[in-house]
This record gives structure tokens, sequence and C-alpha cells, in this order.
């Protein structure tokens, strides 16, 4: 008896352990590995629901030896990009967990590590052509299962994006759909659309940019490309060399991260069609008449919904802001402001919202605003979190002049609108701002206005 | 301390006299606000070998050093004996340990000092004050009318009829609270002539009230649509009410649900 019990856990473990044995990893690789180089060598790693965190690695030439691999539900790839230490992607589980978690599918994690992990990234760009290759001959096959192109989406991050792309353009851009995370632009920027993900490679492009002044591709490349933070500097990274590796990759991975955080529905970013960084941030793009009913897209895996509006628009560009951390998303409201100075000022305006102990705060610090005598001044305010209702906000005026006097702001009435909401907007009435001097009080809602 | 190994060695002029050559050693100390001071000029002509030398920009005894060695050698252009009689000059004690060069460099200190403290004064002591509207031009009435209603009294006989000591009183308190808060105001203050109670009606008491303010003659209409708009006076009567503390059993506690203004 006492024996049984000793073994019994024991059985356990071993049971476990040889079970966890079946599971397949990501390639791991070092820095060693990139630094000599790697030749390609493509593993295809399937999760489904059953086996959200336990990969199974899928056969090239035979689908028939994975019986967990159903072919009547759609399948997603997710391709990775160049990895310069080896190491593996650190937010591939977690898209593909929250993938599964998302909806039923067949999740493909394509591991080209051995090909991607190379100093010389001319190299790595050049294996590119032989992962499309190979999936395209996979996809060929599940093809040949009876498997519709329209229900594959694929989702690239980098390099990956424009391996999307070729497998696309192999197969007549009659997949379903390709997502590509901040698409690779060294060596892919300024090159014929056959060289590198196009809008003609699936049905449905959908792009998001994240680093465009260095990793990233500055270009819109999709049915609807998406400008985070203006598509090149975000929030919370490195600005200087000194944070390390990081100053390199954090703006480039975030576009991994606000994917799978698109995914959860914790929070939604509206994005604006517009045509510049800056006017969107001047609260000049917030009018989306043109997607009708739908209203404006929102960033990430629900964008599919947008699919044809955006088919029928071509190609649209869009701008959200973000958070520097998670939750990313930000909420929009317009503050539009009268003031009564009989001189014209200049300055910026920080905005915070309270509402039972918590507070959201947004700072107008573009660009300068510019206040003149009876004539509205309108802003566009992103704040750091969603408030239910406005209990009290402050306001705080600055112009960032060292030197000079403290001006006042005499405001007539200030109004906040929500962009999202349809809640009657709240105002206050006959505020001074002194520079520089937080003015907290209590909106009381608007009554219509004539001025 | 610092040791200066490269020179530059410049070819100053050729006096004529036996041929002699007068070369200069010539270091200006860099990172140094008062060079001027500091400019040390050597002379070296020890038979007819230069030898290195080791110069000290950080303080006054280079220059003694040069001397010395202006001494040893021949004093052989004008141009050099200017530029130590300069620095002789500014040497020159003008009263205990003060020399001259330092007199020099405080007195800058103090201007750059005196302007600094103005700008920051200036900044602090102005006041961004709007021009202040003479009161003799403001003639121009505009009047609110309106209505609020004062949950916490109930109405009688006495304060329906306007001349009991009751009504006179309590609409001589509404009419300061009203005051109050016009003359306040930022915006509307100095336009606000006076605020009149002029009627109680009955049921739970409402009070019927009328504001006057008055306007210069011109800007008259932009004062109208904007500053003094129904808009305004009503939101920012509104909004006071809606601040007030929301202490229900006080006698002049108005409902700013029942505000109304025409």
């Amino acid at each position: 008896m006492l024996l049984w019990r000793c073994l019994t856990p024991l059985l356990l473990i071993t049971l476990q352990i040889c079970k966890a044995q079946d599971c397949h990893k990501f390639t791991d690789l070092n820095f060693g590995h990139a630094f000599m180089g790697t030749s390609t060598k493509i593993r295809l790693l399937l999760y489904t629901r059953d086996k959200a965190t336990c990969g199974t690695l899928v056969s090239h030439s035979n689908l028939s030896g994975h019986p967990q691999f159903n072919l009547s539900r759609p399948t997603t790839f997710i391709i990775h990009g160049y990895r310069p230490t080896g190491s593996p992607p650190v937010w591939m589980s977690k898209m593909t967990e929250q993938l599964l978690a998302r909806t039923d599918i067949n999740v493909i994690e394509v591991d080209w590590n051995h090909g991607a992990a190379n100093l010389n990234y001319f190299k790595s760009v050049e294996n590119t052509r032989m992962v499309a290759a190979n999936l395209t001959a996979f996809i060929g096959m599940m093809q040949e299962h009876g498997v519709s192109l329209s229900s594959i989406h694929m989702i690239g991050i980098s390099l990956g994006a424009h391996i999307s792309g070729f497998v696309g353009a192999n197969l007549n851009g009659s997949i379903g759909r390709i997502t590509a995370l901040d698409p690779a632009g060294p060596q892919f920027t300024g090159t014929a659309p056959q060289d590198r993900l196009d809008k003609e490679d699936a049905q449905f492009v959908d792009v998001l940019h994240t680093d465009m002044d260095a990793l990233g591709y500055r270009e819109p490349l999709g049915h609807i490309d998406f400008y985070a933070n203006g598509g090149a500097d975000q929030p919370g990274c490195p600005k200087t060399i000194f944070a390390g590796g990081a100053y390199f990759k954090c703006d480039h991975q975030r576009s991994a991260l606000l994917f799978i955080e698109s995914l959860n529905g914790t929070c939604a970013s509206t994005a604006f069609p517009c045509s510049s960084y800056t006017n969107f941030l001047d609260g000049n793009c917030l009018n989306c008449d043109q997607f009708g009913a739908a209203g404006c897209p929102v960033f990430g895996y629900d964008v599919i919904q947008w699919k044809d509006v955006l088919l029928r628009l071509g190609q649209t560009t869009t701008y959200f802001t973000t958070n520097e951390k998670s939750p990313f998303c930000t909420t929009n409201y317009i503050l539009d402001m009268v003031i009564w100075n009989m001189k014209e000022r200049w300055g910026y305006i920080t905005v915070k919202l309270y509402y039972n102990g918590t507070e959201a705060v947004a700072t107008i610090d573009h660009k300068a605003s510019k206040f003149k005598k009876y004539t509205g001044t309108k802003l566009f305010a992103q704040f750091d979190k969603d408030i239910q209702s406005v209990e009290k906000m402050s306001l705080k005026f600055s112009t960032g002049n060292v030197f000079k006097p403290k001006y006042k702001l005499r405001i007539l009435r200030i109004r906040l609108t929500h962009l999202e909401h349809k809640k009657r907007p709240l105002c206050r009435y006959d505020i001074v701002l002194e520079e520089g001097k937080e003015v907290t009080f209590r909106p009381i809602p608007c009554e219509e206005s004539n001025f | 301390m610092q040791t200066s190994m490269n020179f530059e060695l410049k070819e100053v002029k050729t006096n004529g006299s036996d041929g002699a050559t007068c070369l200069a050693n010539e270091e200006v100390t860099t990172g140094n606000g008062d060079g001027a001071a500091h400019r040390t000029v050597e002379v070296t002509e020890r038979d007819g070998l230069l030898s290195e030398q080791q110069i000290d920009g950080s303080n006054g005894s280079a220059g003694h050093e040069a001397e010395v060695q202006m001494n040893r050698g021949n004093a052989c252009t004008q141009d050099v004996s200017n530029v130590h009689r300069i620095k002789r000059e500014l040497n020159e004690v003008i009263f205990w340990k003060i020399r001259r060069w330092m007199v020099i460099v405080i007195i800058l200190i103090i201007i750059l000092l005196v302007i600094f403290i103005s700008l920051a004064l200036c900044s602090a002591i102005y006041d961004d004050e709007e021009e202040k509207i003479d009161p003799s031009l403001l003639k121009v009435p505009q009047y609110f009318n309106g209505s609020f209603q004062l949950p916490n009294l109930i109405s009688t006989e006495d304060l329906v009829s306007l001349s009991s000591t009751e009504s006179q009183t309590l609409a001589a308190d509404l009419q300061k609270k009203l005051a109050d808060l016009y003359t306040s105001s930022p915006a509307l203050g100095q336009y606000f002539s006076k605020a009149e109670i002029f009627a109680f009606r009955n049921g739970s008491v409402i009070a019927d009230y009328q504001l006057t303010f008055l306007m210069p003659e011109e800007q008259q209409d932009q004062l109208r649509q904007f500053t003094l708009s129904r808009e305004m006076v009503y939101n920012v009567f509104r909004q006071f009410l809606y601040d007030q503390e929301p202490d229900k059993s006080e006698r002049l506690f108005i409902d700013p649900v029942s505000l109304s203004m025409v």
C-alpha cells in the first residue's frame, strides 16, 4: 500500500513529463547561431483550442497524421520577422493564446528561426522567398484537402509581413486576409509591388505602422494602414541608444503588442482617416461619415468588419494614439474653448478628469494652440483612460516661456465632448487660468449654444 | 596644471638686427572665460634652441613666468611689448590683493546678475490684467429676466405682498446673493449693474428677478453675442447654483433645476 502511494505520484509525474515532451517548442537559438548564420529550416507549429499551449509539429507533406488539424476550421498563420539574436519572439505564444481565446481556429506558428537568425540582415531578407515558397506549397496541400483560401488569415510581423505578401501573391491574392504588423522597411522600401507586400496579395490587407523611421515601412501597403502615434516613435520607448537593445526594437515590437491587445477586447483604439499625423492631432480628421453607419474603423483584429467599405474606398490611411503601456488605448474628447482676452494667446493645455479617485490626463502639447478673442479654439484631447462620468475636472495653461510674464487665459466657456459616446457635452463658464496653475472645478451639462 | 606639448610656433617678425629671429610661443588656454587676462605670450630665444615650456593657464602665475622669461630674452618687438604692457596693467594691484582684471570680471558678473534679476522680477511682478473699461462709458443697458424657486421657504400672505418687512428682507438677501455672484465673475463683473427681485409667487416660493448689465456703446454687438449673451449670464448663475453646498435646509437655497432666464 505504501509502495503504491509512493509510486502513484511518481507515475503521474512521469506521465506528465512524457506528455510535455509531445509539445513542440519554437526553435531557441542563440547569438552564436546568428553570428555564424543559419540556413533556412521551416517548422510549422499547430495550436488549437484543445491544446492551446502545446504545439504540434506539422508535417509538410502529410496532413493526415494530425487529427487535431481540423481543416473545416479557419486557419491563421503567424509569421515572425528578423531574429538577430536567435531567441524565440516573446509575443508569439501570447498572440496564439489570445487568437484561440477569441475564435475556434487552427493557429500555425511559422517558425523560420533557422533563416531569420542571422547577423546579416540581407541574408534573412533573401530567405523570405524560400519561406514563402514553402508556405505556398503547404497551403496548396491544404487546398487539396478542400480548404478554401478565403478561410486563411496570415499575420506577419516585419519580414513576416512581406513573406505573407509573397505567399498571397503566389496564390493570386485569393487568401482571405493578411495582417501586416510593422512590415519591414529596409530592403523593401521603394521596391515594386511584386517584391514586397501590397494590397493585391489578399482579399483584405490591414497594416499597422509603428517604426516607419527605422525598421518599418513608411508608405501605405494595404487596404487600410494604421499609423500608431504617427507611425514613427512610440510612447514609452527609449529615445536614446543608452537604453541598449530596446532602443532598436521597442517601436517595432510595439506593433505585435498593440495587435495582441486588440484581441482580448479590453479596450479598442478608434482610428481616424487623415492626410497627416499633424492634421489628426489638430483635430481636423474626426469625421468618419465616409464609413457610413459603421463609423470610424477600430484598429486590430476586428477591422475585418469594415472590409466591404474599405475595399470600396480602395486605400485608407488612418491614425490613432496610444498610451505608454498596456492598456494602450486612449479615450478621445474634443475640447472647445472660447476666450475673451483682448490679445491673442498661445500655449498648451493639460486637462484632467476625475471620477471616484481615478484620474485621466490629456496633454495637448504637440504644438502651441492659438487662442483668440471670441473665436472658438478646438482641441483634440486624448486621455490615458476612460472615465465613466466626470465628477470634477481641472485645466492647466502653460506657455513654456521661462522669462516671460505669467499670462492669464480668460475663458468664457469650455466644452468637453466625448467622441464616441453620444453623451451630452460638459461645460464650464467664466474661468481664469493663470499660467502654470491648475484650476479644478465641477463641469455642468451644456445648454444648447449660440456661439 | 596643464602640460602643453604642442606649441604653435609663429614667426612674428624679423627685426633686421643681426638677423635674429623672434619667435613667439602663443597659447590661448581654452575653457577659460576671461581668456584675455590669461593670454600668455612667451618669447623664447635661448641659444637658438626652443625649449618646451610648461604653461599654467589657470592662474596668474603664468604671467610671472612669462615676465621672467621676457627679461631673460631680448625684448624684440613692439607687438610683444604691447601685449606685455596690457598684461602688466591688468595685473596691477588696485587695492589690498585685488588686481585690475578681477575688478573687470566682477563688474561683468554684476551686469549679468542685474539683467537676470530684472527679467525675473519683471515676470513675477507683471500682472496680466485686462483693460478696465471706464465706468462712465458703460451706458447701454442689457436686461435679463427670469425666476427661480426657493424650496426651503413656505409661502405666506406676507411674503407675496412685497410691502411686508418679511418679503423685503428676503428680497434684499437674495439681491445681495445675486449681486455678489455677478460682481465676483471675472468676465461679467465689470458690466454688472444691479439685481432686483420684484415679485414672489405663490406655492413653494418662486422669485422673479431682473438683472441689469451696462455696456459701452462700442463693441456692444460683440458683447451681446458673447460675454453678455443670455447663455453666459444664465450659465454663470446655473453653475454657481450647482457649486453651492447641497445643504437643503438653508433658507436662501435655490433649486438649480428651477432657474429660468429669458
